[in-house]
């Protein structure tokens, strides 16, 4: 506070009050007045006393202080007044004063310099804004360290008694580390004075272990007191205080053997005198924190749960290893499921699951008190250090005499912290019995036994309640519930009646209370065997007369022990007589293993109902069984264990009257209907062209295996090896199903058939059980012969009327025809074209082999001869060959000359240039097939002209074109060869082609060879590149198409 | 130098005279026995380091042997020691071991109380160490070599003040064991016939 106001010049600063309330006018003017007064003041300074200051340790006095003029000297006595109602003065030698607090308000104060010289007087207003609260600086009274924990422990002294009671004091702590005293904990405590001097403790814990640095600890403090309105300030630190460890010669690590939660931070550090070199944990290695000397410390972050033997802290060090161990866990979870519950209202045994592990363990591991609270006794559980069932601890409780309520709390505990439950039990209900042992079996009699056992316990107090097994043998368990009195002793014993004699039962028990709380575990079994008792009734009887009547046969039942039969009012009647045909015979299907059989009331039956029951295979007698009903029912499901699926049973029911039994109804049924096993067998009666009779017999019982509800008829074309008949169930559309539902029908016509045709027949049997198996047939049904006769009738009418009506008009038109088709033929002998040699053809009998016999030209046009050579001109091919034979034969008979057609005839191409035929020169070509188709026999050039030579035809030998016409074959051999016959004298023919090459090269009697065949085959006469003969090309090469197609016709 | 007088200051030069079949019976079966108890040693070693958690089972950490209250390591020193004096040190060092391997079980016990393998071998190791001494004192008796005067009372167990020194001592002192089984088995072995001499 360093604001000083003399009161002539009244500051703003002072009364800063009456400033809020000036015009804004009047604070201008007030800010320049107090700039001309502050000026003037500082030209005063050293003139009177100045800077006054005030501040304040304790609200109770005020402790001002001021400068003296320049020129005052030591010891300069000054004047400092008060003034208020009294004015206070003192005199002081001194420029400081203690005074008493001052009231609220402004307080003018004149301090009077009193020099030789004179004096000089300055004013200040003070007020209590003005002062400065500065407590005394606080002093630690004691700082001591718990090294175990980490802990520093700092005690002061508050001064309360020198402040107002309920003073706040804010205390500002610091705590500084090593010797370089790094800050590194700054926290504050709030206090609050209650007038008196009090002591204060403060405590913190290190995250580093203290024995690692020096630890330095300071404190301060700020008093705020509502009531006073000057300035607060902090006071000054106190000296700091520090607590260290003296360090041993053997280097050592801390904190040792510290137990952690999982999850935390931790730091070790080791005090060496010698140098560390690493540190790790487990087997992670860890940056080194440098403290003072050699000590260093490594921090771990968020650790996780150790091993049982901890997880080890390792400091290497030259020549030597340092270490801790520190044991990461977690705190007890809640005991859970604590139950507590007695074997014998003697000792109760508190149970419970310990939850969560903690993962500590030996002196670490949770320890457990069970406290009762109303009779404040309490048991610890002992750890067992090798569990085999860490999820269930137990702890005994011996009962309290009298009592009955208790209130259970179980106290967990372990260094990371503690939980607890609670339970409140009455122990009477919770009372979960020993297994009940010594369990005896004694006969009372033959339905009754005493059953003995021993269960352990003081339940003289309350009921048991326990439950007796009875099991027979083949039967049911049978439980009894039994409440019985308990007892001191233990021992107890009960009887149990209602047992069927002689048979063989097996016993056991258990216990609980009346209060249900728990069973006890079973006894041990005990079979025991009751003793025999007389029958209470006789055997159940019935009788039948043989079929014969000459025998009457008696059947019995044994008695099952004591079973619930019925018992009749007769056993001995005997059955009426009544002949099977009178009754109509019924038929029923049972379910599983039984079959329901009803019947309407009659009232004329008066004693009860017989069903009796046989296997209908069987031979007489045929009785299976039989069973009494009361006559009033109408209804009995019959079963047994003898009865099967796809057997068929005769039940008979017999009603009672007074004279005895008359049967009343005849039903066959079978348990459950099965598919037959075997297919029926059936024949074919008849088989017609369009129609098959089949018959079939019928299926033994036996195998019919339920009643026969039908047949399914298939059938189809087709024969053994092609039917197609595989899946009949499949639906196909050419199956055809004929279902019999008339199982009386045996047979069954199939009309509609074809004729001549194999049909596939099939035939099963079906019941509701299913289908049976098939047997099939194969069938062929008759030829149809009106059909046929039809058929070969109506061709022929139809052929002979065609033949009739074509000669009719061959009649009429024979003329006609005649000069169409038969003109007269020219004789042909002035024509030396056609005068062959017969040597041609017979130097080779390859010759015939190709003959076209007989072969006559239907036209040959012979023209004049211009030349030494006479010419031929092509024939014209108007008639098939097919008919020359009839033709040429028909016209020529005398002069036939035949003519083979020899293929291997060395082609003779007459070259035929345009100039001759331009000059109207006619010619025969002959195309020798053997050089047409074998061009080594032919120039080069030749050759090169016909590049299809190479394929087609291929002559077998080769005949000399030197041979002569006087080689021809004699007329006498000719006549023996059927073919053409040229009409003219062959031997006249001039066989000169001018194209040939031999024909240019001799102009003498050597002629070109050429067949007169080869009129008609154009085929091998005519080359294929001749393109420009489109005459001769088409028509001969259509004929002789149809001619080489049909080589064997 | 006649047996009889009870002095067996040159075994070595003895070792070809055949002993008596008792006598040669005993030292055989306690050699065996030695023999034995050195396989199991190594194995209590091994199995020991495994439940003290890393680093002991790391290669590489090895901490220093520190000197064991009451019982040395057998020194190399005393290799130039008659066998009689030998094997006396050898039955000192096997009556000293069982305090401290009990010792070592008890903090196991704490430690790992769910090895029951571990604590098992432990107390088979100080009753195993216990007969092998007292076997070798028969022999040494046999030998007309007993002890002279008391033998002093085993010292007390070793014991640390935190878990890693007391874990550290239990590796020393299973090492010792193994240690000294295996000197004993070596001393044995010169008793016995056709041995080394």
């Amino acid at each position: 506070m360093d604001i000083y106001l003399c009161s002539k010049r009244p500051s703003w600063l002072v009364d800063n009050r009456r400033m809020r309330t000036t015009s804004d006018f009047q604070w201008l003017l007030s800010a320049f007045v107090l700039l001309y007064l502050m000026n003037h003041v500082n030209s005063q300074r050293k003139e009177t006393p100045y800077d006054l200051k005030c501040t304040t340790n304790n609200l109770q006095t005020w402790d001002c202080s001021w400068k003296a003029p320049s020129e005052a000297g030591h010891g300069t006595l000054s004047e400092f007044c008060i003034d208020n109602r009294s004015r206070s003065c003192y005199q002081l030698a001194r420029t400081n004063i203690e005074i008493p607090a001052l009231s609220r308000g402004d307080h003018e104060i004149t301090i009077r310099s009193l020099q030789d010289a004179g004096s000089s007087t300055s004013k200040f207003i003070l007020n209590e804004k003005n002062i400065s609260l500065i407590p005394d600086t606080p002093e630690i009274l004691n700082l001591s360290a718990d090294f175990s924990t980490s802990t520093l422990h700092v005690k002061w002294n508050d001064k309360g008694s020198v402040y107002p009671r309920h003073s706040n004091v804010i205390w500002e702590i610091k705590i500084l580390r090593k010797k370089s005293m790094e800050l590194v904990k700054l926290v504050t405590h709030n206090t609050t004075l209650n007038g008196k001097d009090a002591v204060h403790h403060w405590s913190w814990v290190s995250d580093l272990p203290l024995e690692c640095a020096t630890h330095y600890v300071g404190i301060r403090c700020y008093v705020d007191n509502l009531l006073f309105s000057g300035h607060k300030e902090w006071s000054d630190w106190s000296p700091v205080k520090n607590v260290s460890w003296t360090p041993a010669s053997q280097p050592k690590v801390f904190p040792q053997d510290k137990v952690i939660l999982v999850g935390s931070d931790i730091t070790f550090c080791c005090v060496s005198q010698e140098k560390v070199l690493s540190a790790q944990i487990g087997s992670t290695y860890c940056p080194l924190i440098h403290l003072d000397g050699e000590n260093v410390a490594i921090k771990i972050r968020n650790i996780s749960v150790s091993d049982s033997s901890g997880t080890n802290v390792v400091f290497m060090i030259e020549d030597n290893v340092c270490g801790t161990v520190v044991f990461a866990g977690y705190p007890p979870d809640t005991p859970q499921k604590l139950n507590c519950e007695t074997h014998d209202l003697k000792e109760i045994i508190c149970s419970w699951n310990p939850g969560r592990p903690t993962g500590l363990v030996g002196p670490r591991n949770t320890s457990y008190t069970l406290f009762e609270g109303f009779s404040g006794k309490y048991v610890r559980f002992k750890r067992v250090e090798v569990s085999t069932n860490e999820s269930y601890h137990q702890l005994l409780f011996q009962m309290v005499p009298n009592q009955e309520i208790y209130n259970f709390t179980l106290y967990a505990r372990n260094p990371l912290g503690r939980s607890q439950s609670t339970i409140l039990v009455n122990i009477t209900e919770k009372v979960y019995p020993h297994t009940p042992t010594s369990f005896k079996v004694k006969d009372i009699n033959s339905t009754a036994v005493i059953l003995s056992w021993h269960l352990p316990g003081s339940f003289a107090k309350i009921n048991l309640l326990c439950q007796i097994e009875i099991k027979k043998i083949n039967s049911v368990q049978e439980l009894r519930n039994v409440t019985i009195k308990g007892v001191e002793n233990s021992s107890y014993r009960i009887a149990v009646g209602k047992l069927n004699p002689y048979t063989v039962y097996t016993f056991r028990i258990r216990c609980s209370t009346e209060t249900f709380w728990k069973w006890s575990k079973w006894s041990n079994k005990k079979q025991h065997l009751t003793t025999e008792a007389i029958p209470s009734k006789g055997p159940d009887t019935w009788r039948e007369w043989s079929s014969d009547g000459k025998n009457l046969i008696i059947y019995w039942k044994i008695w099952a022990f004591f079973s619930e039969a019925y018992k009749g009012p007769e056993d001995f009647m005997n059955p009426i007589s009544l002949a099977l045909h009178d009754l109509q015979t019924e038929q029923a299907v049972g379910m599983g293993k039984g079959i329901l059989l009803t019947w309407h009331h009659d009232p004329n039956m008066t004693c009860d109902y017989v069903i009796k029951w046989c296997n209908s295979s069987r031979s007489e007698p045929c009785l299976m069984d039989w069973r009494k009903v009361p006559s009033n029912s109408t209804e009995a499901l019959i079963q047994s264990d003898q009865f099967r699926p796809g057997v068929r049973y005769n039940f008979f029911l017999y009603g009672c009257r007074n004279q005895g039994y008359q049967l009343l109804r005849s039903i066959i049924g079978y348990i459950e209907e099965l598919a037959p096993i075997v297919a029926p067998n059936f024949t074919v009666e008849d088989t017609s062209a369009d129609s098959i009779l089949v018959k079939w017999e019928d299926i033994p019982v036996e195998e019919l295996r339920g009643f026969l509800r039908g047949y399914l008829f298939y059938f189809e074309k087709g024969e053994r090896d092609t039917s197609k008949m595989r899946d009949l169930e499949s639906g196909r559309s050419d199956i055809k199903v004929k279902n019999i539902t008339d199982i009386s029908q045996k047979t069954l016509r199939i009309a509609d058939l074809q004729g001549k045709t194999s049909y596939h027949l099939v035939l099963r049997a079906y019941t509701d059980g299913g289908m049976g198996p098939e047997k099939s047939m194969f069938v062929v049904t008759k030829e149809n012969s009106v059909g046929l006769i039809i058929a070969i009738l109506i061709p022929v009418a139809v052929a002979v009327i065609v033949g009739v009506v074509t000669s009719i008009l061959c009649y009429r038109k024979r003329e006609w025809i005649k000069e169409t088709f038969y003109p007269d033929i020219p004789n042909p002998e002035n024509c030396k074209a056609l005068q062959f040699q017969k040597s041609v053809c017979e130097g080779s009998g390859a010759l015939k082999t190709l003959e076209m016999n007989p072969c006559t030209p239907n036209n040959v046009e012979v023209l004049e001869t211009r030349s030494t050579f006479p010419k031929i001109e092509d024939t014209e091919i108007i008639s098939p060959v097919a008919e020359c034979p009839e033709d040429s034969s028909d016209a020529e008979p005398e002069n036939h000359v035949v003519v083979s057609y020899c293929p291997p005839i060395i082609e003779e191409e007459i070259p035929n240039p345009a100039g001759d035929e331009a000059g109207g020169t006619s010619q025969v070509i002959y195309i020798d097939v053997q050089s047409m188709y074998q061009p080594q026999a032919k120039p080069e050039e030749e050759h090169e002209k016909d590049p299809g030579g190479g394929a087609g035809y291929k002559p077998q030998m080769h005949l000399p074109i030197n041979a002569t016409v006087e080689d021809i074959a004699a007329e006498d051999d000719l006549d023996k060869t059927a073919g053409y016959r040229p009409q003219a004298n062959v031997n006249t023919w001039n066989l000169v082609s001018p194209d040939s090459p031999r024909s240019t090269d001799s102009n003498s009697e050597i002629v070109s060879f050429g067949s007169p065949c080869s009129i008609n085959s154009r085929q091998f006469l005519i080359p294929p590149k001749d393109e420009d003969s489109p005459q001769s090309n088409g028509g001969g090469w259509s004929f002789t198409n149809f001619f080489q197609n049909k080589p064997n016709d | 130098m006649s047996r009889r007088e009870g002095s067996l200051e040159d075994p070595q030069a003895d070792s070809s005279v055949s002993l008596l079949p008792h006598l040669e019976a005993k030292i055989r079966q306690t050699h065996s026995l030695a023999h034995l108890l050195t396989k199991y040693a190594e194995q209590l070693l091994q199995e020991y380091v495994q439940h003290q958690g890393d680093p002991f089972g790391l290669p590489g950490f090895s901490p220093p042997r520190l000197p064991v209250a009451g019982l040395s390591a057998p020194a190399p020193s005393q290799a130039g020691l008659p066998l009689p004096e030998r094997l006396r040190l050898d039955a000192a060092a096997l009556a000293a071991l069982p305090p401290m391997l009990d010792a070592v079980r008890r903090r196991q016990a704490e430690l790992n109380p769910h090895a029951p393998r571990l604590l098992r071998h432990l107390e088979d190791a100080a009753r195993q160490a216990r007969a092998l001494g007292a076997a070798v004192e028969t022999v040494l008796a046999a030998l007309g070599a007993a002890a002279r005067g008391p033998r002093p009372e085993p010292p007390a167990a070793a014991t640390a003040a935190g878990v890693f020194p007391a874990k550290v001592l239990g590796l020393r002192v299973c090492g010792l064991y193994r240690d000294w089984v295996s000197r004993t088995e070596g001393d044995l072995s010169q008793l016995v016939p056709g041995g080394p001499a």
